[in-house]
């Protein structure tokens, strides 16, 4: 536990922190608003004290409630790995501002997030589905996703943000199979 | 010079039959007819150019070819891609000018089935991810749940995770070693590299009692003791393992064609990969010094003595030849380990249901491939919340966007190929 960091980040970061700065273990937690995502995200990669260069992780969590964007970041200033959480991003319209103008590989990582949570990444420029077939229309790592024998009665399956463009026509295709690939016209 | 005149050539009888016969009418077969539809289906499954409206602003970019490009479908059934890992390619003549990989033909929803197990069933569905070297996808799981709940792993245990894990590494490399030539088309190099897999892979076997998929460490310890098979097997090994990794490497390394098709080809500098958070050799072969058991130290690493190969170029040959100097380094590691295993318990002791308290926890180890990590939550249930595996394959693969444009199409197998992905951890 590096006891210096977190008056290093609390100096930094004074306004941005929700919550005190929690330390576990080898661990430094901050929570900040899904608003103070770029200057924070700049504040800890750009201060010559903190210099937390490699973006370790990109993580959606679903609580139940909201959303949380959690980032895991190294930096060889500290030993300790940084975790960011952005927290209360709205379950029903989630979203929060992208990372890429920083690390460009967290672009597959916010098209994982969206591909399993439905949040949106604004600033992404490549935000579609990663794993799911781009036809699919759940959100499978949300927690009222329930497992596949009791998926459809889910309230977390049919949400859809930005693919809303395109489902009316594969779904007119075949209506009685459910959901399947329109044949190339 | 005057055309010669061409006679008229004599038309066979049977020609001349057939022509006779009035030709069926050609029936326009029914959208209905189920062949068809089937047909259609087929058709559009692996159509490059995607049958749906483009999403996003870089779809439609890449979608939409410029004067004299074309797409070219590479994969997902193609013996070159490691897996499952499909390309669309996009060339102008010979010469790539945009990739678009698309994931997901072997997703299976792991996170998902994790949260829905208790913690000693985790470890073994993570397995299959990383199936060359698995143990380095328990390794990170165990480690986030240790954390989580706070338990002590007993030295000995320590040792022999790292003692099975650098093994792992070798063995891993060693096929990687083998499969960056055999997409360049050397064929014999790959049965060396299987040949000395296949020598640890048995020996871990002695240990674990399984070939690949391990599932041997445990949280809080592992699995087995140190048994006099697997003993006997290592030290056999030990003995000439460095000879034979410097005679397969020197088969590879003096080869003139191996060599001037890697060199400059690919090249990821240091910039682009901090950017794309790439880890592991890929990193290392780009000039950054970053590897976990270092950065980050974990279990008895900080005690051991061993360096981190780094090197400049950042192109395919320096990816080969960084892992070629690990496999040394991991050597001198298996070395240490068996100088200095301490005795005492394998596992800490644990009761049969555990239910940590709710908190959050991450755990990254270095992998033959770069870090895994793993970010577990805990509500207090006797299952994770929330499972989140972070593999390096995943974000080593979004670099081919970035490195392989410029270069041809006859190289894109040897650049993706010199990155070492593992489909089954990119697709989770």
């Amino acid at each position: 536990m590096d006891r210096t960091l977190k008056t290093r980040l609390e100096a930094r970061l004074g306004e941005h922190l929700r919550v005190p700065v929690y330390q576990r273990q080898d661990q430094t937690e901050i929570r900040i608003d899904p608003g103070s995502v770029p200057e924070v995200l700049r504040i800890v990669h750009d201060a010559l004290d903190l210099r937390f260069e490699i973006l370790a992780d990109l993580a959606g969590v679903d609580t139940g409630d909201r959303m949380q964007i959690v980032y895991h970041l190294w930096s060889p200033m500290t030993t300790d790995w940084l975790r960011i959480i952005v927290d209360g991003i709205s379950r029903d319209d989630p979203r929060t501002p992208s990372a890429t103008f920083l690390w460009t590989g967290a672009e597959w990582l916010e098209r994982e997030a969206y591909d399993m949570f439905g949040i949106i990444f604004d600033g992404n420029r490549d935000l579609r589905r990663i794993f799911m077939p781009p036809d699919y229309t759940s959100f499978p790592l949300r927690k009222d996703f329930l497992l596949p024998d009791d998926a459809a009665r889910s309230t977390g399956a049919g949400v859809r943000h930005v693919e809303q463009a395109h489902t009316p026509a594969i779904v007119a295709d075949n209506p009685a199979a459910g959901i399947r690939r329109t044949p190339a016209s | 010079m005057p055309a010669r005149p061409t006679a008229p050539r004599p038309q066979n009888s049977r020609v001349k039959a057939r022509a006779a016969q009035p030709q069926p009418q050609q029936q326009e077969p029914s959208a209905d007819d189920p062949r068809v539809m089937l047909d259609r289906q087929l058709g559009t499954l692996y159509e490059p150019i995607p049958p749906y409206p483009t999403r996003t602003e870089r779809e439609g970019e890449f979608y939409s070819l410029g004067d004299g490009e074309m797409f070219l479908n590479l994969g997902p059934h193609h013996p070159a891609t490691h897996g499952v890992l499909r390309l669309v390619l996009k060339l102008s003549g010979e010469q790539v000018v945009d990739v678009d990989p698309v994931l997901g033909y072997l997703h299976r929803g792991v996170e998902k089935i994790c949260e829905n197990s208790d913690y000693y069933h985790v470890i073994d569905q993570v397995d299959p991810l990383e199936y060359v070297s698995s143990l380095f996808q328990e390794w990170p799981a165990v480690l986030a749940f240790e954390k989580l709940m706070d338990v002590q792993v007993p030295r000995r245990a320590e040792y022999i995770r790292v003692l099975s894990g650098e093994l792992l590494r070798v063995a891993s490399h060693t096929l990687f070693m083998g499969f960056q030539a055999l997409d360049l088309g050397g064929l014999t190099p790959i049965l060396y590299g299987f040949i000395e897999r296949d020598e640890i892979v048995e020996m871990l076997a002695a240990l674990t009692g399984a070939r690949m998929l391990f599932n041997y460490f445990r949280i809080g310890g592992v699995n087995g003791d140190l048994n006099h098979e697997f003993m006997s097997r290592l030290g056999d090994w030990m003995s000439r393992a460095a000879k034979q990794s410097q005679a397969q490497s020197a088969l590879l390394n003096e080869n003139e064609i191996f060599v001037r098709r890697m060199r400059d080809v690919g090249v990821l500098d240091r910039a682009t990969a901090l950017r794309y958070g790439v880890s592991g050799p890929n990193l290392r072969a780009a000039g950054v010094p970053f590897d976990v058991r270092r950065a980050h130290p974990y279990s008895i690493y900080p005690e051991l003595d061993f360096n981190v190969p780094t090197r400049d170029e950042g192109d395919a040959l320096a990816r080969y030849l960084l892992r070629v100097d690990e496999i040394r380094e991991s050597i001198k590691i298996i070395d240490q380990c068996l100088n200095n295993m301490p005795d005492g318990p394998i596992t800490a002791k644990l009761p049969r249901l555990l239910r940590p308290r709710p908190g959050r926890a991450w755990a990254a180890v270095e992998g033959p491939r770069g870090m895994q990590g793993v970010y577990a939550m805990s509500d207090g249930t006797d299952q994770p919340y929330r499972f989140r595996i972070h593999d390096p394959s995943f974000v080593n693969i979004q670099t081919v966007p970035a490195i392989l444009p410029g270069g041809l199409l006859a190289d894109t197998m040897a650049i993706v190929a010199s990155l070492d992905p593992i489909m089954g951890g990119i697709d989770k």
